[in-house]
């Protein structure tokens, strides 16, 4: 057992948790402004892109990263108009630009690169680790930080960031007010429409550096859909989470352990096809453990977003 | 009706129909990107009418359009009572995956194991789609995410599969056996069989259930309002279970088809690259759920789709670019006309 | 001179004309009465004065000189405050949190939270509104989420304040709560405009009324000089007689009954205590109370939509107590909702698929499985035709369709069962004179024909008007059973607020 845990493990965690991370964060701010969103996915993809062309034509990985968030915010303009101003559903939305976000990311990867399936080129530069040497001796933390990009550390940092902003300025109170009751803080002079465009634009942002740490961040590649259903995990964690950024990290965390879990279980010799799942069901675990506490204790439920919790049988109470 | 009433229900015939302006916006922006992109729009999308659409293409739409349309009818069934079933990949490799390897195990005359096969493919992935249903009846999992995140395993789980305990290892492929030759399905001509016609028989199934029926009535119901379904005397739950059984099985039933028709063994992943299952969710959300609609959507998808493989040969625009144009027109109408999870 | 006058207003919304050239004029420490029935326009000319709509025509004049307020922010800007007849509260947010929401007070880049906390206290005691400012809104009572809504208002020194409908979801002696606190409000020299269509509390607490009928204004009268008969007349535009008639019952079998009903709550107390009612042929039994004391999960379980957790139902003498919405209809239930829009109906579909619903399995409209959409049509068509539903065509979706009308789809869905047992849930709730008027008809010769008809109201003067039988739920107990001729407002509003005879 103990060969399971190894530095390495938490290496692999923590990078694993990173673009994840930082969708859920972008997934709790949309869902708190009542949007829900479920193009996490396609807006990764996106970054990704964005940032390997960034990344080759400005020869550094900071023009990468600037243009991941560029391209993401660009993309993202379709929901923040979409599912708001024109009052588009969310889910058709949403699952739109994922498909949106795979054919326009396959058709220009052909037509500016000349390639299909994957692009690696050294003229791409990609985020090197930050190597802090007095930390990697330290179990679990300094295992984990120890050498990571600088999306791994900025990963951890806004979502502090978010949850302070969320919970203890004006801005972060008016967006809450927003989510659960539109109307109601429209009567109080909240400019609902803007807060709801700035929110899935920065939202948007928090992708774009996401799916930069996956092209950039581990290694300097491109590959077609290379999101893998990360940006769907994202959603999960989200809704784990009920919108709370504090909370979507915890789903996250244990959803990057259950991924690096799988690649060190597969270097003990069990193909990656059966413990790629692992994720998955660590999700399905989670959420009836979770619906079975929610109604023994039956606590209020205070999520923004979330047009899948439908009570078949039993009505809503007034 | 008086004379105001009158015009206040033809009047909006009078504007161009939603759908045209979403296929012209979607051309417009399309032709744009092909032209930045250093090619002739005009020409590419006469190539795709031309191989999608012209005689000697229309074999190959029909038989692209085959499963595509299954998939249609697999999200349009669960949606037209409001529920969303994302894991179409999932139920569709678990019934590829049994009509591949039932006829290597099973005796008998080729016309019975084909049957077999179908029947067995469509029941295993049907179960397997309720139990997305009782996530959410019983754990209180919404549909959409249960249904997801069971797509998973099920696509790990065959994809195993058909790596390792059964692959073929005379092949040095991530595929099965290939299936006796006698359990194929019968050839119509050239490439199409007799798939196509048994999609095209759920297809007209599915349109009558939905008009003609008492279960079609009340999955019209709930999609329009569940609450209104179940004070009605609806048992939702048995709705639920039952419907997403249904719309499981089709899905197993397309994966069985392509195997048994096109492909004779399981290849891994050669069900789901050509993505048939989220042209076919969208064609359902364009139609919200409804079936002859949802149909035709998923129809101009596969002419859309099979056009792109001649554009891409002819003018080597690349063919994904169909796919960037089907996105577009999905978010066009969701956009503008605001089509979505709402049932009619 | 006026505080806040409204001249020449005018606002259309497509065809229908809200307010023709409404006129309102109010002085300073006043109580104002805006009165009129469902529909009269009372509400769009307050969301103009509010800011939350620009009228057509017509200004708006605060101390004589004429304002323009584009949004919510400038009326309260302007001294405005407004408590919406649905509250305009956040539910996963405290009490504080939801009085400074848009002002909050800062200290750097943060809410001062203490600071906010403090003024809210120190508000809640200088008007004796009692709050606790941490708790939670979702969890508090509707009264004392009244009174945060009005603290919203006092906290932005609202000098004119607007309440819409405010005692429709009080108990009589939170309602008095109220009043005191309004008139004390008026002593201080705010202006107070008070929308109600209930009679006799714009004459208790109001100096002045303005009634609307028909979007215009056709009365403006001293409270202490007219009488309710004068302003019911301008109410309608004509003699309405405040009574049913009812002639005496003939009473049957019991057909509906409970016996320890039980059903859990959210908190510890249960929601339905240990309830038994029995409800005969020929009968209208009401049960009044405060909306929130059990009364929903109370018809959930007799419906079928809510398994209890304890105790029997029994309808026309068969156990349905574990069984689901069709049982309980198979044995004789038909049930209007409280909600028609969103669960009595469905609005995206036609009328004809509306009016269906619970007969879609059986002949005419459908054998073997399969439905007669021609049967399902001219079953409509007659539906339609019996109870003057408004609407052109049966093809025709219920979206668009008016309160009155769609609640008359329900009733006339409902009704045409002929089931043997019919439970009404706050029938006439939004609806005007008129339709409350057909639906009162309907219920009354359904109690005469026979049927055993179960109530269920917080018009406590609806429940006195049409009930043979009282009885008073607070708290998920049934406190009392009175005969009509012994429940009078009184009484029952102690009962109501949970004072029981013995207690007083």
């Amino acid at each position: 057992m103990t060969s399971l845990f190894t530095p390495f493990l938490f290496q692999s965690a923590v990078q694993a948790i990173t673009p994840i991370l930082l969708a859920s964060l972008a997934g709790c701010l949309c869902g708190r402004v009542g949007v829900f969103n479920l193009a996490l996915e396609g807006q990764m993809l996106v970054g990704a892109f964005s940032g390997v062309v960034g990344s080759y034509f400005t020869h550094s990985a900071l023009g990468g990263v600037a243009a991941a968030m560029a391209g993401a915010v660009a993309f993202s303009l379709v929901l923040a108009y979409g599912a708001t101003a024109f009052r588009g559903d969310p889910v058709v939305v949403g699952i739109g630009m994922n498909l949106l976000a795979s054919g326009l990311t396959a058709y220009l990867l052909r037509v500016v690169f000349g390639v299909s399936g994957t692009f690696s080129d050294p003229g791409v530069v990609g985020l090197g680790r930050i190597a802090i040497p007095a930390l990697q001796g330290v179990p679990v933390l300094g295992w984990g930080f120890g050498r990571q990009s600088a999306l791994a550390w900025a990963a951890w940092a806004l979502t502090a960031v978010v949850s302070v902003v969320m919970f203890k300025t004006s801005a972060g109170l008016r967006l809450r007010g927003i989510g659960d009751d539109p109307d109601a803080a429209g009567t109080l002079g909240v400019d609902v429409a803007r807060y709801r465009v700035i929110a899935v634009l920065v939202a948007g942002a928090l992708t774009g550096l996401a799916g930069a740490q996956l092209s950039l961040g581990a290694v300097s590649v491109f590959a077609e859909d290379m999101s893998a259903g990360r940006g769907w995990i994202a959603v999960v964690a989200v809704m784990l989470g009920r919108n709370n950024p504090l909370y979507a990290a915890a789903a996250c965390v244990l959803f990057g352990f259950a991924d690096a879990l799988s690649i060190n279980l597969q270097s003990q010799g069990l193909p990656n096809q059966l413990t790629d799942v692992s994720p998955y069901l660590a999700t399905l675990a989670a959420l009836v453990i979770g619906h079975r506490r929610r109604t023994r204790t039956s606590r209020r439920n205070v999520s923004a977003a979330t047009p899948g919790d439908t009570a078949t049988t039993r009505p809503r109470a007034l | 009706m008086n004379g105001r009433a009158r015009w206040a229900t033809f009047a909006p015939h009078l504007r161009p129909p939603p759908v045209a302006l979403a296929i012209l916006f979607s051309a417009l922006a399309g032709g744009a990107l092909v032209l930045v992109s250093g090619y002739n729009p005009l020409l590419a999308f006469a190539e795709i009418v031309k191989g999608s659409l012209s005689f000697d293409s229309l074999p190959d739409t029909l038989n692209w359009a085959t499963p595509l349309v299954g998939m249609t009818l697999v999200a349009a069934v669960s949606l037209r009572g409001g529920m969303v079933n994302l894991g179409g990949d999932g139920q569709l490799v678990i019934g590829g995956l049994i009509a591949a390897l039932l006829p290597l195990v099973m005796p008998g005359p080729g016309g019975l194991v084909s049957v077999s096969a179908l029947s067995t493919a469509a029941l295993g992935a049907g179960l397997y789609a309720t139990l997305a249903a009782w996530g959410e009846t019983r754990h209180g999992i919404p549909m959409l995410i249960s249904s997801l995140l069971l797509s998973y395993p099920a696509v790990g789980v065959t994809s195993y599969l058909a790596r390792f305990p059964f692959r073929d290892v005379t092949t040095g492929l991530p595929q099965t056996a290939m299936i006796p030759a006698a359990a194929r399905l019968y050839v119509l001509s050239g490439a199409l069989n007799v798939g196509s016609l048994l999609i095209a028989a759920i297809a007209v199934t599915v349109i009558f259930v939905d008009r003609r029926t008492v279960a079609g009535y009340e999955l019209r119901m709930r999609g329009n309002n569940l609450r209104f379904a179940g004070y009605g005397g609806v048992n939702l739950e048995r709705q639920a279970i039952g419907t997403m059984f249904i719309s499981g099985a089709i899905a197993g039933l397309v994966g069985a088809i392509v195997v048994l028709g096109s492909q004779f063994r399981f290849i891994d992943g050669a069900l789901l690259t050509p993505a048939y299952t989220w042209s076919g969710l969208m064609a359902a959300l364009l139609a919200s759920g409804e079936p002859a609609g949802a149909i035709l959507a998923g129809l101009f998808f596969a002419a859309l789709q099979t056009g792109g493989f001649a554009m891409q040969r002819e003018t080597s625009v690349p063919r994904v670019l169909t796919l960037v144009l089907q996105a577009i027109v999905i978010l066009f109408l969701a956009i503008r006309q605001g089509v979505g999870t709402r049932g009619r | 001179m006026p505080e806040i006058e409204a001249v020449g207003i005018v606002k259309r919304y497509g065809g229908l004309v809200a307010n023709d050239r409404v006129a309102l004029s109010v002085d300073r420490g006043e109580i104002h009465g805006v009165m009129g029935e469902n529909g009269a326009g009372k509400t769009t000319l307050m969301t103009i004065l509010f800011g939350l709509q620009a009228p057509d025509a017509g200004e708006i004049r605060l101390r004589g000189a004429p304002v323009c307020f584009r949004s919510p922010l400038d009326a309260m800007a302007a001294g405005m405050g407004m408590v919406h007849q649905s509250f305009k509260l956040f539910a996963s947010l405290n009490v504080w949190e939801n009085i400074v929401y848009g002002a909050e007070p800062t200290r750097g880049p943060f809410i001062d939270s203490r600071a906010a906390r403090a003024e809210v206290a120190e508000l809640a005691e200088r008007h004796r509104l009692a709050v606790d400012p941490d708790a939670a809104v979702g969890q508090l009572s509707v009264g004392v989420r009244q009174r945060v809504e009005i603290l919203k208002a006092l906290y932005r020194d609202a000098r004119i304040l607007i309440l819409d409908e405010p005692t429709a979801v009080l108990t009589p002696p939170e309602r008095d709560a109220l009043f005191s606190v309004l008139r004390r409000l008026a002593a201080e020299g705010r202006t107070v405009l008070l929308v109600t269509h209930k009679l006799h509390e714009a004459i208790a607490v109001t100096d002045r009324v303005t009634i609307l009928r028909d979007g215009r204004t056709v009365a403006s009268l001293r409270t202490a000089e007219t009488s309710p008969r004068e302003i019911i007349g301008a109410m309608t535009g004509r003699n309405v007689n405040l009574n049913v008639e009812k002639g005496p019952g003939h009473l049957g079998e019991p057909r509906l009954t409970a016996v320890d009903l039980t059903v859990a709550g959210a908190a510890a107390r249960p929601a339905v205590d240990r309830v038994s009612l029995s409800v005969r042929a020929g009968e209208i039994v009401g049960i009044a109370g405060v909306a929130g004391n059990g009364q929903n999960e109370l018809v959930e379980a007799l419906v079928g939509l809510r398994r209890p957790d304890g105790g029997r139902v029994e309808i026309c003498g068969v156990d349905v107590s574990a069984a689901d919405v069709a049982a309980h209809r198979a044995a004789g239930l038909a049930y209007i909702p409280e909600d028609r829009a969103a669960v009595g109906s469905a609005l995206q579909a036609s009328a004809a698929d509306n009016l269906a619903m619970g007969f879609q399995r059986a002949a005419p409209l459908a054998r073997g499985g399969l439905v007669n959409p021609g049967a399902i049509a001219a079953r409509a068509r007659g539906l339609i035709r019996r109870h003057a539903i408004r609407i052109p065509s049966e093809r025709m979706t219920v979206g668009r369709l008016s309160g009155g009308n769609l609640q008359k789809v329900v009733v006339a869905r409902e009704l045409s069962h002929e089931s043997p047992v019919l439970i009404a849930e706050q029938p006439t709730r939004g609806l005007d004179v008129g339709a409350t008027e057909y639906i009162h008809e309907r219920l009354v010769a359904e109690r005469d024909n026979g049927r055993a008809v179960l109530l269920v109201s917080a018009e406590l003067s609806e429940i006195l008007a049409l009930s043979d039988r009282v009885l008073v739920m607070f708290e998920g107990r049934i406190l009392d059973d009175l005969a009509q001729a012994q429940a009078e407002e009184e009484s029952v509003g102690l009962l109501m607020a949970g004072r029981t005879r013995e207690a007083t």
